[in-house]
């Protein structure tokens, strides 16, 4: 195969945002060297003012509906990649804001941080458009990249650093793994590009190659049983990586799997039905569960990541456009709700230095506003009405039950009460329980706009979600024909039904 | 203006909480008002529905519906008929009395009532909403209030269980509560109601959706699907849907052997939650059995109701018992509560038009009953910080409009002539008994252990010595404190007097609905379409 690399202007014109932010990024960075008395605000944001005009361009690009593929189908721009570039720099904007004051703790490395940051925002936006497997391998290792050294930031802190290397040694675990899967799947198909492997025959080699795939991948989402690393990575992090750490990349590898499993295995779906029913219903049971016995915020909200990617993978099983228009919007209720809890977490623990939910006992009398807006992210979390988590678990589990996948909905519809019950023990420590300590806690400006914003969307698209839903419909209207299930395999889905 | 009156009632609540949030914390006469306007606003447009709901157009009246989401099928669509009618105008009575019982916090009150506020008006939704989303979203959205309102506002209780933990106040490790039974603590009685309340939330959501997907139709939509159903009535699928449907909301009705969370949950509220919670909350669960199962598998309920009719009976006596020999004045009045129950479940389970009509009028009189004895055992927690009948008595002489006023509750709970509790008691007997003779004996029973316990109750409060310790006890004195009640009072005896109004209302939407309930379609037009159906 030859690559024709003489780009016209109008290829260009798809590489845009991508290109646009690179070039902001390098200014950012020589600004950082050359002027000494920048300050650690106007780095964050002028970051955030380069991610601001990207998603206003891939914004236009919607509107316009300027779409297209590069280099022979590897790079694709079509309205997914939109939806999740978009969704991606709005939850790196938000990182870097919580981050601001964050930073001024480190002792060094400060304008980097950002550099980081946004490179690794930059990788993911590649991973939404990735179209083959080649460009999955290497979007994936430049996204993570920027992790490795992102999670052991604090460079003196113990956890930090043991979660930097346990991150590393399973992501680097997971890209051979990967590599390994693609050969295999190379191998039997004889391409790499996923809209010409749907002709591909079936075989143990494209079995077992993609089910190494999906392994690389649900390590990026933390999905049973690929998640050992989380709960720690999560702790040790600095929070606003663990934040970072908890979306964008989720979202990114999700748009990889809707691309590969949608677009390149459409005619083996009852298998891949089968697997993600699995996953799902693993990663929901055992995140939830083992959430319940935590002690500390973060971790909590690791293993409840761990479950509401299991929540997304309902989307992927039922496979079918509304599917996949569930996971999107799903995602976005995600994004607001996490990130929220997260930008909470950080000015509660730069005020009182800890993250043990004991420790946020009184909260409401310390800070209500810190307390009424933790307490909706984890009622969003938990799918409560009217917030927006609950309109997507309904959207993902009409989806499921279109495609008749009982056990499935049976068991999120457990796993709903289950997370009920330590969300609310975050709940219960914040109002019901005295302070110890009754000093405020104060909130800073950015962290506020944050939370704001978040509450803002968390209600918005709980209580509206037409325009959302009607967005990620129109995101996903290349799927419109996807195969039906039932049509294709009825024993297998008599099996997963049953 | 008339046609915007339910969204009047649905919103002014909800407006109000968010009012609330920018009321400053210090001033609290000015939360106290912003709560009490919309409350106020809201009972008179509710009471303008209830009178202007014209019963010889019946079906839904008030009618507004906007789309919501076409992907899913969704509108927003209000509407009430002669059952979400009355339960409308009592959310409303008891929101605004319980603005009004609730007017002595101190702690936190801008959070009290911006929940109760939010707590009032997902309950109001739910009589309401003609879509099963909405059905559903404000039912689980009116759960989540309720674990704040216990926790943070309730009392420990002290009579439950009090042989295994004497101290009362012991609180348990939150982790492993499920097999701690003998935690009495408000943060356990709270987790307890969610959790049931939840768990009943999604059996029920399980079989919303497995309608939504076997009607065909794609949409949430009661009134459409009440039209064309598409599933097979009596088949194993329509059997499963309403199994589910049913289970799922008599959790929170709640049915023996599901009742458990209640009386726990009624003791640890605070006075104007439990008022909501005893009065309407719990009426969520048989109002959505009739807005999904009568409505949507009508035939089904026909053959399936018998499990309500066997299962009222262990509600009735059970309840009874438990309040005869319980000794803490809240949990007595949740017990009874739980037992009365079984009353609606009887009057519902007969199918027959009197009883139907007598259990949807027993649910509005029950509300009124219940609140205002919640109101007042709160009122007399609240001066003498005990629940415990015998450290109490001889209230009489400290507060004697509070005894007066509890001895009229008290009377319209055992169902005394004059009050609508009588009228709806004496309906569901006589609707009943052609068809459930045991159990109308058993009801009758029933009314003789609730006159026991209550008047067993009022000894003990009111009558006999005075302890010291309670001696500075005070009266509902101001015009504040007493006009809840006075409304409580003035609205049972009132219908009670008067009921043709309100008999009319619920009759004309509970007649159509019998008829089709208890259509048999002909043996013969089965056939044929059996036939057609097979053929090409």
């Amino acid at each position: 195969m030859t690559f024709n690399l003489a780009l016209t202007g109008s290829d260009l014109l798809l590489l845009l945002p991508e290109i646009f932010l690179t070039i902001w990024l390098c200014v950012v960075l020589s600004v950082d060297f050359s002027m000494r008395k920048v300050s650690n605000e106007t780095l964050a944001h002028l970051s955030i003012g380069g991610l601001l005009i990207t998603t206003f361009i891939l914004f236009w690009f919607d509107q316009a509906d300027i779409t297209g593929a590069l280099f022979k189908n590897m790079y694709v721009l079509d309205h997914l990649a939109i939806y999740f570039k978009i969704m991606i720099l709005i939850a790196t904007a938000m990182v870097i804001l919580i981050s601001i004051d964050y930073v001024k703790s480190f002792r060094f490395f400060k304008g980097e941080y950002y550099f980081m940051v946004v490179m690794s925002a930059i990788g993911m936006m590649f991973m939404a458009s990735a179209n083959d497997l080649l460009s999955v391998f290497v979007t994936l290792e430049f996204s993570t990249f920027g992790f490795y050294v992102l999670v052991a930031y604090l460079r003196d802190d113990v956890r930090s650093s043991e979660a930097g290397l346990k991150f590393f040694i399973l992501g680097v675990f997971a890209a051979g793994l990967l590599a390994y899967g693609i050969s295999l799947v190379y191998g039997e198909t004889g391409t790499l590009i996923f809209p010409e492997m749907a002709s591909a025959q079936g075989s143990y080699g494209l079995a077992i190659g993609f089910i190494l795939i999906f392994a690389a991948l649900g390590f990026k989402i933390g999905a049973v049983p690929f998640h050992s690393w989380i709960p720690d990575t999560y702790q040790g992090a600095p929070t606003p990586v663990t934040a970072f750490l908890s979306i964008a990349p989720k979202a990114a590898a999700i748009a990889m799997l809707i691309r590969m499993f949608y677009v390149g295995l459409a005619s083996f779906k009852p298998m891949w039905v089968l697997l993600f029913v699995c996953a799902a219903i693993i990663s929901m049971t055992y995140g939830n569960v083992v959430a319940i016995a935590q002690k500390n915020i973060k971790r909590l909200l690791a293993y409840s990541g761990i479950a509401q990617i299991g929540t997304v993978m309902v989307g992927l099983a039922a496979g079918t456009k509304m599917g996949s228009d569930a996971m999107l919007f799903y995602l976005l209720t995600y994004l607001f709700a996490n990130i929220g809890a997260f930008a909470v977490i950080i000015a509660v623990s730069s005020a009182i230095k800890s993250d043990e939910i004991e420790d946020y006992s009184g909260l409401n009398r310390r800070s209500p506003f810190l307390a009424a807006a933790l307490f909706l992210f984890l009622l969003s979390l938990a799918g409560v009405p009217p917030l927006a988590g609950f309109i997507g678990k309904l959207y993902l589990f009409v989806a499921a039950i279109e495609e008749e996948l009982y056990t499935l909905l049976i068991v999120g519809l457990i796993n709903i009460v289950i997370s009920m019950y330590y969300y609310l023990i975050v709940v219960k420590k914040m109002y019901i329980s005295e302070p110890i300590d009754s000093s405020p806690v104060p909130v800073s400006a950015p962290i506020k706009a944050v939370i704001y914003f978040c509450v803002a969307g968390t209600l918005f698209l709980g209580i509206y979600p037409k325009a959302f839903i009607d967005w990620a419909a129109a995101a996903t209207l290349m799927f419109s024909n996807i195969a039906k299930t039932t049509a294709a395999a009825p024993a297998l889905t008599s099996l997963v039904g049953g | 203006m008339g046609e915007y009156s339910l969204l009047i009632i649905l919103f002014a609540p909800f407006l109000g909480a968010i009012g609330l949030i920018f009321v400053p914390r210090k001033e609290e006469l000015l939360t106290r008002m912003v709560a009490a306007v919309s409350a106020g606003i809201c009972l008179i447009a509710s009471f303008y529905i209830f009178f202007a709901y014209d019963t010889n157009l019946a079906g839904y009246q008030f009618v507004q519906r906007f789309p919501w989401s076409e992907q899913l099928g969704i509108a927003f669509y209000v509407g009430v008929d002669g059952i979400g009618g009355p339960l409308v105008f009592a959310s409303a009575i008891l929101l605004f009395a319980g603005v009004f019982v609730s007017w002595n916090i101190k702690d936190r009150t801008k959070e009290f009532y911006i929940f109760l506020l939010i707590l009032a008006a997902a309950t109001i939704g739910v009589f309401m909403s003609l879509d099963m989303f909405f059905l559903y979203f404000f039912y689980e959205m009116s759960v989540l209030p309720m674990y704040v309102l216990l926790g943070m506002w309730g009392s420990h209780t002290k009579g439950y269980l009090s042989m295994t933990d004497p101290e009362g106040l012991k609180l348990r490790d939150s982790v492993g509560f499920i097999f701690n039974f003998g935690s009495n603590s408000k943060e356990y009685a709270a987790m307890k109601l969610v959790l049931f309340l939840s768990a009943g939330a999604v059996i029920a959501l399980m079989g919303i959706l497995l309608i939504y997907h076997f009607s065909g139709l794609h949409t949430f939509d009661i009134v459409a699907l009440k039209e064309q159903t598409g599933i097979q009535e009596n088949s194993p699928l329509a059997i499963l849907i309403w199994l589910l449907v049913f289970i799922g909301f008599a959790s929170i009705a709640p049915i023996w052997p599901l009742h458990s969370w209640s009386p726990v949950g009624h003791a640890a509220a605070p006075a104007a939650t439990s008022m909501l919670h005893a009065g309407v909350l719990m009426k969520l669960g048989h109002f959505s059995i009739i807005r999904v199962a009568y409505e949507i598998l009508p035939e089904t309920t026909r053959e399936w109701i018998w499990i309500a009719a066997v299962l009222c009976v262990f509600s009735i006596i059970y309840g009874g018992l438990v309040s005869y020999f319980a000794k803490d004045t809240k949990y007595i009045i949740g017990y009874s509560s739980s037992s009365h129950m079984g009353y609606i479940f009887l009057g519902m389970a007969a199918l027959d038009y009197i009883s139907l009509t007598g259990a949807v009028i027993y649910m509005f009189a029950h509300a009124l009953a219940t609140s205002m004895l919640f109101a007042m055992a709160g009122w007399v927690y609240d001066q003498t910080h005990s629940r415990d009948i015998p450290s109490l008595g001889g209230l009489m002489q400290k507060m004697p409009f509070i005894s007066g006023a509890f001895i009229v509750g008290c009377m319209a709970s055992i169902g005394m002539p004059g009050t609508v509790n009588f009228i709806a008691e004496i309906m569901i007997i006589v609707g009943s008994w052609d068809k459930y003779p045991f159990q109308v004996v058993v009801a009758v029973l029933g009314i003789v252990l609730t006159l026991a316990y209550m008047f067993k109750m009022m000894r003990g409060l009111f009558y006999g010595e005075l302890s010291p310790e309670h001696a500075h006890a005070r009266d509902a004195t101001t015009f504040v404190d007493r006009m809840p009640l006075i409304l409580l009072i003035f609205c049972s005896v009132s219908l009670g007097l008067f009921p043709g109004h309100f008999y009319e209302v619920v009759r004309s939407t509970v007649e159509p609905m019998l008829d089709r309930i208890n259509h048999v379609a002909p043996v013969v037009s089965q056939v044929t379409q059996s036939t057609q159906g097979l053929l090409p």
